[in-house]
């Protein structure tokens, strides 16, 4: 095994650009951020959803974050992240980090972290942690983690760990979170109001800052895609978020404001239960990938806002080939001839879609019913209100469904839970061929040789079928021409990439 | 009159109790729960459970309603499965905000509509009844979030007079002593900060009261035409009683009862459609809170939420109840 070390851009790496930062003027212009998000509250554990996720980031700071332009991730608060055997990964901390109080960060509270995120009820995000056996400080500076089985996903999981304090956390408890946020991150926090909004504030001395970051910066909720954008027309926002395909030409029109579009790392697929029939034969599964023209309904219905995908990831996102297309191209005639080849033409199915939850989507299914009846398929086309289907899918009890699934710059965890056996019910996939390949990657720590294994893991499952892997959507962001501001494949808007012009 | 408040309240709790065991029975029919919709898609079963066992998921229903409603008798409604904090605190925090904006649309619904059926009647046939007819029914089949979203695109993008939502602009510094920044702004003497308060208003109470608007002035011309046959208008008349003084003083008063029932009753359905305006509006109340709480299966929050406005709605029925008295001395309060 080769030793997997995180170690560029870490905040003490940064340090000596900070005195440099420092003698400059900084600006103390505003910049507010529509969001689509919830913001539910103080506990930076609670909710896993990923904007607020990051701004907690921001305000805590976090073991780990992905480089976009490296394309890997690499330490945040940490000095360094690495592997030291293949069940054992050693975090050490910088000398002298401290938090906005002036506390210093210390190996207990990213242990302290950890145990909250496995084991307290308000924890949201126990999911990140749970197979990890046991995680200790080895001295003030250096913690061990040793995981269950080899587990190449670490250095994405902590990625989300927030590290709050120890003492303060045994001093006031859950209080701490709404009392005494101080974190290490380069903002502050001011301000929570719950449902509403989240301000936080640049902290000066934060080698991470740059003089023309935002000094405040608003996350604030406006559910509606129209408001949003009347909102970065008038002045009220300077940046906002998921601008939907139809609107993105009305921002591109504004004299004030213009649309940033990024990939959203987030696949869209149809599902198809191989434990209900027909799709325990492969056949009908892969008649459905060779019946839908993805490229004509993203062309229709998504105006070209979408990336079509050959397998589950795409540029950017570990496990990319660019060499490898698709073998189930849109083919009809051997869609319909695969189906009559097993005696399943006309056989009845249920496609279910969730309806306003991902952009267009009913109207994306309903393209989908002629594409599939077509086929040789007789489609019932079935629109649960979301909570219902969600709770349906979890529990395996949605044969065929049309879903998204984000935080997949690592697709590891996505593709264990969607596809290995036992993963989850949600699909109830199982290929022992896919998950051996599958455990190959994830107990490989050179990225490379990584690459190469998800790569293999990936054309197996699309060979198999168990879902049609149609797009990622292109995610629209209105961004005011006062500022710059490049989207990542994420959604996440992170102070230290604003910047006021 | 004491009395009969005391008992019309006391009336009132077991309307509460059975409110609330409809909506805790609902919850539990609808697929899927709180540890469902709350907790990340990547969580093992294993997590769920221990989760479910921590809130309290795990025990029967029908412990989890007594437990409930036990606490709730006590004015503890438990803690809300999204916020992490207490039900009473969260919706407290934001009762305030739906007021104000009910309030609000109902003064635009009465004052627009009142004097519109007013009109309507004094002059059936007429266009003036035509304009009001037509602005009612236009009223009452529009629906809010269109209407919503058309202001929004014309005040807040087109003319760029008025913010296209949320309650307050960033920074106001108005310290909320009441949560009613209407109030809060007089009482600090802020004047530009009311200034604001109202721009912020302005466009969520106008929809909301839209609907209001029509039904009142339908309402009311029905009510003052029926009220101008009557043999008392006859009788004004021929004693030589000028017409606006026949209109306003003998039809209208008598025609008022009608009218205010039917405010009291669209009350309730302002308050529901106050949950798609704030949405729409981003209008941080407790309608928006509700959408939110049903969309996450956050059943503390939830029946919280429809036992105050089963309370708003009872309350408002006391208040015009009350002012029945005060428009016709024949009521009395036994």
């Amino acid at each position: 095994m080769r030793k997997a070390t995180l170690s560029s851009l870490s905040v003490a790496a940064l340090a000596a650009t900070a005195t440099h930062l420092a003698a400059q003027d900084y600006t103390d212009a505003r910049v507010a951020i529509a969001t689509t998000e919830t913001i539910s509250g103080y506990n930076p554990y609670a909710d896993p959803v990923v904007l607020m996720g990051s701004v907690w980031c921001q305000v805590y700071g976090c073991v780990t974050r992905y480089d976009f332009d490296a394309g890997e991730f690499i330490p945040y608060l940490a000095e360094s992240v690495e592997a030291i055997d293949e069940l054992t990964w050693k975090i050490t901390l910088p000398e002298g980090l401290t938090r906005h109080n002036g506390e210093p960060v210390l190996a207990a509270d990213i242990v302290h972290s950890i145990d909250y995120m496995a084991n307290n009820p308000g924890s949201g995000k126990a999911f990140l942690v749970s197979d990890w056996t046991n995680v200790e400080a080895i001295d003030d500076l250096t913690v061990h983690i040793t995981t269950q089985t080899p587990d190449a996903t670490v250095p994405d999981n902590l990625a989300g760990v927030q590290v709050t304090s120890k003492a303060l956390f045994d001093e006031l408890g859950d209080d701490m979170f709404r009392q005494a946020p101080y974190g290490a991150g380069p903002y502050k926090m001011v301000e929570v109001s719950i449902g509403q909004h989240m301000i936080i504030e640049r902290d000066d001395t934060h080698p991470m800052t740059a003089p023309n970051n935002p000094a405040q910066i608003m996350y604030r909720l406006m559910p509606e895609p129209e408001q949003r954008v009347t909102a970065l027309a008038n002045g009220e926002v300077q940046i906002a978020q998921g601008v939907p395909p139809q609107l993105m030409q009305r921002v591109r029109d504004l004299p004030n404001a213009d649309i940033a579009t990024t990939n959203s790392v987030e696949m869209m697929f149809l599902a198809m239960s191989p434990n209900t029939h027909p799709w325990d034969v492969l056949e009908a599964r892969q008649a459905v990938v060779h019946a839908i023209n993805r490229e004509a309904i993203a062309r229709a219905i998504l105006q070209d806002q979408a990336t079509i995908l050959h397998g589950p990831v795409s540029e950017g996102q570990i496990g990319f080939d660019p060499d490898f297309t698709t073998p189930m191209d849109y083919d009809p005639e051997k869609a319909r001839a695969l189906l009559q080849s097993v005696g399943l033409e006309g056989v009845e199915v249920t496609l279910s879609t969730p309806v306003g939850r991902y952009t267009a989507d009913r109207q994306i299914a309903e393209a989908m019913v002629p594409m599939l009846e077509e086929a040789g398929f007789t489609v019932t086309l079935d629109t649960p209100e979301w909570a219902t289907l969600w709770a349906n899918v979890q529990q395996g009890n949605v044969p065929f469904y049309y879903m998204g699934r984000g935080s997949m710059i690592d697709p590891s965890r996505a593709l264990h839970q969607y596809f290995a056996t036992g993963g989850s019910p949600r699909i109830g996939f199982s290929d022992p061929e896919l998950d051996e390949l599958l455990a190959a990657e994830r107990s490989e720590f050179d990225a490379e040789e990584r690459a190469l294994k998800m790569q293999a893991a990936i054309r197996r499952l699309v060979e198999q079928a168990p879902a049609a892997f149609m797009w990622q959507h292109q995610m629209g962001w209105g961004v005011s021409k006062d500022i710059s501001f490049q989207p990542r494949p994420a959604d996440r808007a992170d102070g230290w990439e604003i910047f006021v012009n | 009159m004491l009395l009969y408040f005391i008992k019309r309240l006391a009336g009132a709790v077991p309307v509460l109790i059975v409110v609330s065991g409809i909506i805790f029975a609902l919850m539990q029919l609808a697929p899927g729960d709180a540890v469902t919709m709350l907790i990340s898609d990547e969580a093992s079963e294993a997590d769920k459970a221990r989760i479910r066992e921590a809130w309290g998921l795990d025990r029967p229903p029908f412990i989890q309603f007594l437990n409930f409603l036990g606490n709730a008798l006590t004015g503890d409604f438990g803690m809300s499965f999204r916020y992490k904090m207490p039900v009473i605190e969260i919706v407290m925090d934001r009762l305030p905000a739906t007021i104000e904006l009910a309030v609000a649309a109902t003064l635009i619904a009465v004052g627009v509509g009142v004097p519109l059926g007013v009109l309507a009647a004094a002059r059936p046939g007429t266009a003036w009844d035509a304009i009001a007819s037509a602005f009612s029914f236009a009223g009452i089949s529009m629906p809010n979030f269109w209407l919503g979203i058309l202001l929004i695109l014309l005040f807040a993008g087109y003319f760029n007079i008025l913010p296209s939502g949320g309650r307050e602009p960033w920074g106001l510094g108005v310290e909320h002593v009441t949560g009613f920044l209407i109030i809060d702004s007089i009482l600090a003497g802020r004047w530009d900060a009311l200034g604001a308060a109202l721009k912020h208003l302005a466009l969520p109470a106008i929809v909301l009261g839209t609907n209001m608007t029509g039904i009142i002035t339908q309402m009311t011309r029905a009510q003052v035409l029926d009220a101008l046959r009557e043999d008392f208008v006859m009788t004004a008349r021929s004693k030589g009683v000028s017409e606006a003084r026949v209109l306003w003083r003998h039809a209208f008063r008598n025609a008022m009862v009608g009218v205010v029932t039917i405010i009291g009753l669209e009350f309730g359905t302002l308050l529901s459609g106050a949950m798609i305006v704030e949405t729409v509006f981003a209008w941080p109340g407790i309608g928006s809170l509700l959408i939110t709480g049903i969309s996450s299966r956050d059943f503390p929050l939830i029946i919280g939420l429809v036992l105050v406005y089963t309370g708003m709605f009872i309350v408002m029925n006391l208040l015009i109840d009350l002012f029945y008295t005060l428009i016709d001395p024949r009521i009395r309060m036994n």
